[in-house]
Formats: C-alpha cells, sequence, structure tokens
C-alpha cells in the first residue's frame, strides 16, 4: 500500500449518445452479479441439471416410453417433457436464489448491496431475475434438444411463454423467500426436497392425473404445480387437462403475492438488516 | 495526491450537501431496540463536522457497530433521525448512501468474486459508469498493492490482504464519509501503520472519518474529536485532552478505564505495583 500514491478524483464522463442512469447501472450490476454467480459454477449450475433432465429423458422417455407407448393418444416421451421442462426452470430459479441469498447472508457479502443505495425493489427483482435467468437457460436448452430428438411441438406459444414465465417467476420468488428465511443451508434443502420436489413430482410431470385412482385423483387438484404442468403441457401439446384460463390467473395472483411477500420482507429487512 | 473529490455524474448527483453547514453525520434521538427487548442504542445524539476524523470508542456490546449499522442501512433503527451532509439515511437514503463509504469490522468479502469484481460490482452499485469503474479499480489495486491478485477469487487472499481490500471497496465510490468499524483488528503492525498512514491521508485530502477502534493510543493520535459510547449511550464527547481532563486522569486510555470502571489496570497503577 502506498499512502502517498494519489487517489484520483473522477474523470468527467465524456458525452454519449446513449447512457445509462446511477439506477439502471446500479440494477444491472445487481443483476450482473447474479448471473456471474451461477456461470462461474456452471457445471453445478448449467451442466448438473440439465444431465439430470436428460436422464429422466432417457430413463421415462425412452425406457420406459417403450412400454407405455403413449397416454391419452400422445407419445409417453413427447407428454412427460413439457413437464420436466417445466421442472428444471422451476428447481434451478428456486435453488439458484434461496443458495445465493443465504450464501451471502452466512459470509455477510449481502451487506455490500443492502448498504448502497439500491431500493427494496430493485434488490427483489435482481436476486429475483438471477434464478429466472438460469431456470430459462436450463430449458431453453432442453427445448431446442427436444425439439431436434423428438420434435417437441408448440400448440400455443403464448400460453406457454406465459405459463412458463409466471412459473419461472413464481419458483424464483419461492427461492427468495426461503432464501431470505433460512438461517442455515439445512433449511433451503428441506424445502427443496421435502416441500418442492414431492409436489412437482406428484404434480403429474410423469403421468395424467386423470389415470390415477380416487382419492390420488382429488389429492392431486390441490396440489398447484398439478396447473403450472396442465397450462405448460397444454402450451406444448394442446392437451387440455385444467382450465387454462382459470390456472394461468390463479397463478398469476399466486406469484403476485408471493412477490409483495418478499417486497414487504426487503422493505422491513426481515432477517437481512439487524 | 489531488484532493479526493466527488463527481455528482458518477453516482447520479446524489452527494452534493443538502445545505453548506450540513454535518457530515447528524445523528439524534435514535434509538434501536431488538426484537427480543435489549435497547443497543438509547437516544443517542452525534454530529461530525465535514473533515473530521472522529473516534467512537466503548467496550464491546456497548452499540458502536449498531450505530454504524443504523447510518449505513444494515440496521433499522427503532426511532430518531439520520442525517448524512443532510440527507435522511433512513426513510429516503439514497443521496445519504452515496456519500458513505463503509469498511465493517467482519471480513465481509464475497468468495466467489476475484478482487476485481469485488470492486467492479461495489462502483456498479453506486451507479459508477463502467469506465471510471475500471480506472478507479486499477487506481485502488495499486495503492493498496493488490494487483498482482486482482484476477484471483477473495478467498485465497490473507487476513491482511482482504482488510485492504474492504478499505478499497469502502473508497471506491469516493465516498465523503468514510466509516472504519475497527478496521485494524486481528492485523499485524506494519499493515495497521500502513493503513492508518493511508487513512490519515486521505482525512487530510478531505474526507470525513468515523472511527471505532480498540487501538486507544491509536485513537488519540488520530482523531480530532472522540466520543465515549457505554451501555447504549454517548456518555464523553470532545478532544483526547479535553476527554482525559473531564475524567481527571492522565491520557485517553486511562479515562476510558474509568468509564469502564477498570481504573486498576491503568499503566501508571500497574507499574507501580510491578516488581
Amino acid at each position: 500500500m502506498s499512502a502517498g500514491q494519489a487517489l484520483r478524483p473522477a474523470a468527467p464522463a465524456p458525452a454519449r449518445r446513449f447512457s445509462l442512469t446511477p439506477a439502471q447501472i446500479r440494477f444491472s450490476t445487481l443483476l450482473r452479479r447474479e448471473v456471474s454467480r451461477f456461470l462461474k459454477i456452471k457445471r453445478q449450475t448449467l451442466g448438473a441439471p440439465l444431465l439430470e433432465t436428460f436422464l429422466y429423458i432417457s430413463v421415462f422417455g425412452a425406457a420406459l416410453g417403450s412400454r407405455i407407448q403413449q397416454l391419452d393418444g400422445i407419445d409417453y416421451v413427447l407428454f412427460i417433457t413439457p413437464g420436466l421442462i417445466l421442472m428444471a426452470w422451476a428447481i434451478n430459479a428456486f435453488s439458484n436464489n434461496s443458495s445465493s441469498i443465504l450464501q451471502q447472508k452466512f459470509q455477510r457479502a449481502i451487506d455490500d448491496q443492502l448498504s448502497s443505495p439500491a431500493s427494496p425493489l430493485e434488490l427483489l427483482l435482481a436476486f429475483s431475475l438471477g434464478g429466472f435467468l438460469r431456470g430459462l437457460i436450463v430449458s431453453l436448452i432442453t427445448f431446442v434438444v427436444a425439439w431436434l430428438l423428438i420434435g417437441l411441438p408448440v400448440v400455443n406459444a403464448v400460453v406457454l411463454l406465459t405459463a412458463l414465465f409466471l412459473v419461472g417467476f413464481f419458483f424464483s420468488q419461492l427461492g427468495v423467500l426461503i432464501g431470505v428465511r433460512a438461517e442455515q443451508f439445512d433449511d433451503v434443502s428441506f424445502a427443496q426436497t421435502f416441500v418442492l420436489q414431492p409436489l412437482i413430482f406428484l404434480g403429474g410431470v410423469f403421468y395424467s392425473a386423470s389415470l390415477l385412482p380416487e382419492p390420488f385423483q382429488t389429492i392431486t387438484h390441490f396440489n398447484p404445480v398439478y396447473y403450472m404442468i396442465g397450462l405448460v403441457r397444454y402450451g406444448f401439446l394442446g392437451y387440455e387437462e385444467v382450465d387454462v384460463g382459470l390456472s394461468l390467473a390463479v397463478l398469476s395472483l399466486a406469484t403476485a403475492a408471493l412477490f409483495a411477500v418478499n417486497l414487504r420482507l426487503f422493505k422491513t429487512g426481515y432477517r437481512l438488516r439487524a | 495526491m489531488g484532493k479526493m473529490q466527488f463527481d455528482p455524474d458518477i453516482a447520479g448527483n446524489g452527494c452534493a450537501p443538502a445545505s453548506p453547514n450540513a454535518p457530515a453525520l447528524d445523528v439524534a434521538d435514535l434509538v434501536k431496540r431488538y426484537p427480543t427487548g435489549t435497547e443497543a442504542l438509547k437516544s443517542v445524539s452525534l454530529a461530525i463536522q465535514p473533515g473530521e476524523f472522529f473516534g467512537l470508542l466503548g467496550p464491546n456490546g456497548a452499540g458502536k457497530s449498531t450505530l454504524i449499522h443504523c447510518a449505513t442501512g444494515l440496521a433499522q433503527p427503532t426511532s430518531g433521525s439520520i442525517e448524512v451532509f443532510g440527507h435522511d439515511a433512513i426513510d429516503h437514503y439514497g443521496h445519504a448512501r452515496l456519500a458513505v463509504g463503509l469498511a465493517p469490522q467482519d471480513l465481509n468479502l464475497d468468495w466467489f468474486l476475484t478482487l476485481e469484481e469485488t470492486l467492479d460490482f461495489h462502483g456498479g452499485y453506486f451507479g459508477m459508469r463502467k469506465r471510471d469503474r475500471r480506472e478507479r479499480t486499477k487506481e485502488l489495486l495499486d495503492a493498496f498493492s493488490l494487483t498482482e491478485k486482482r484476477e484471483e477469487r477473495t478467498r485465497t487472499l490473507s487476513g491482511g490482504m482482504k482488510r485492504r481490500l474492504i478499505l478499497a471497496r469502502a473508497l471506491m465510490h469516493r465516498p465523503r464519509l468514510l466509516i472504519l468499524d475497527e478496521p485494524t483488528a486481528g492485523v499485524d503492525v506494519e499493515l495497521r501503520l500502513e493503513l492508518w498512514q493511508y487513512v490519515q491521508r486521505i482525512n487530510e485530502e478531505g474526507t470525513t472519518i468515523l472511527l471505532t477502534t480498540h487501538y486507544l493510543e491509536e485513537a488519540e493520535q488520530l482523531c480530532d474529536r472522540i466520543a465515549f459510547i457505554n451501555d447504549g449511550e454517548i456518555v464523553a464527547r470532545g478532544t483526547p485532552d479535553e476527554l482525559a481532563s473531564e475524567y481527571d486522569v492522565g491520557s485517553l486510555e486511562d479515562a476510558y478505564l474509568k468509564l469502564v470502571g477498570r481504573s486498576e489496570l491503568s499503566r501508571a497503577k500497574v507499574e507501580a505495583v510491578l516488581p
């Protein structure tokens, strides 16, 4: 360290046609930090989920599919792929955000963002979009590969994109909520293993709920993920198992409610600020 | 070294004082009560003038860090007000935060980031433009002798290097008020002296410093004014000489020992009983 070395004042910014405002720079940096975190460990954050998704497609689609052939007139491998794409987005969005927030809380590195001029809304959106984008990347790659290999169609792009974006944002919010509430890494893995994965697996990724005997068919209707899978499956395949309009409306409301809860937590500093 | 200045364009016009005579930090009737009922700050009032080197001393758990956390948004005050250069630092904190740089007591670096990224992201959080961030990062890494390590992740650094990086990060956005919360805790003598030399220099250049430390001789040498905080209350304030005379002792250290009720540990008394 050289105490005598000059620290120069800021040079005047050159005039430019397009330049970001300080608020835009702040938000893009907060988001860049979240994206760079998962890109630095992409074997774990992108490679592993992709491998997992393709293993599901191979085992359930190719191996089991040769026995089941079709479900409600749709090739089994095609039937399960929309749910797998949803599952990839949901789990990646959730685990990214929950672990990123908890890790930064654990190291208290999050204080750097919390003591900046960033607003609670900017902080929440940046943390949310980190996981959202990770889920988007994994899902997009899965979709492109599924489209090339098994000809996965897109029957209703509007419903599909709306549903997937809502699902991605919903699980991003859920990840943020768990990350903020968590005090140890066990809290995050508990939520993922004992709540999230059972809900997704029992929501009908690998089967149609209409095939289940009672009371399991009725019980499935209380699982919110069932409606999410129904929407995404409708968007890809045109297979209508749920009321599309009602499911979209409920999913939108649930996502908005979760976002409102998280915004409240960021505003009050719950388990973030002393 | 030229006077450090804050370019309003760099950080969104957020750093100009609200009024020309506004204190660098003005804390009034600040109360911080935790949900457990513990009152960490009991109606604390404190004003630090621009350009001052101000020391906040007190035993562990006295409320020093809580006060700093309230001023920097890391803790929510229960009541009272905090202003930084005349800008509200609690509810509409945007302008106030731009003017404050915090070097916390904990080595709170993100293990995933390199040294360059640590500074670059921090500058981004404060709205600095890319070119300015790049230049400032290079300048600070050079100034703190960290350039060789710039592409390494922070977890690979020694404790002393982490401490230097934390100070560099606090200075990244050119704050007008630098808050140093026990910046030399656990560092070797050489680095401690270097840090003090550096901090003195930026104070001479116009940056206001709020320092907490357990090294009383250094506080005595460095600080223009000092406040003693104990059990969540400011119990005395003044220049080191004023404090010594208020407590009717010969040094700041003895005044401090009297404050915490441990006068028997005074060097004069200990030397007197040693064979």
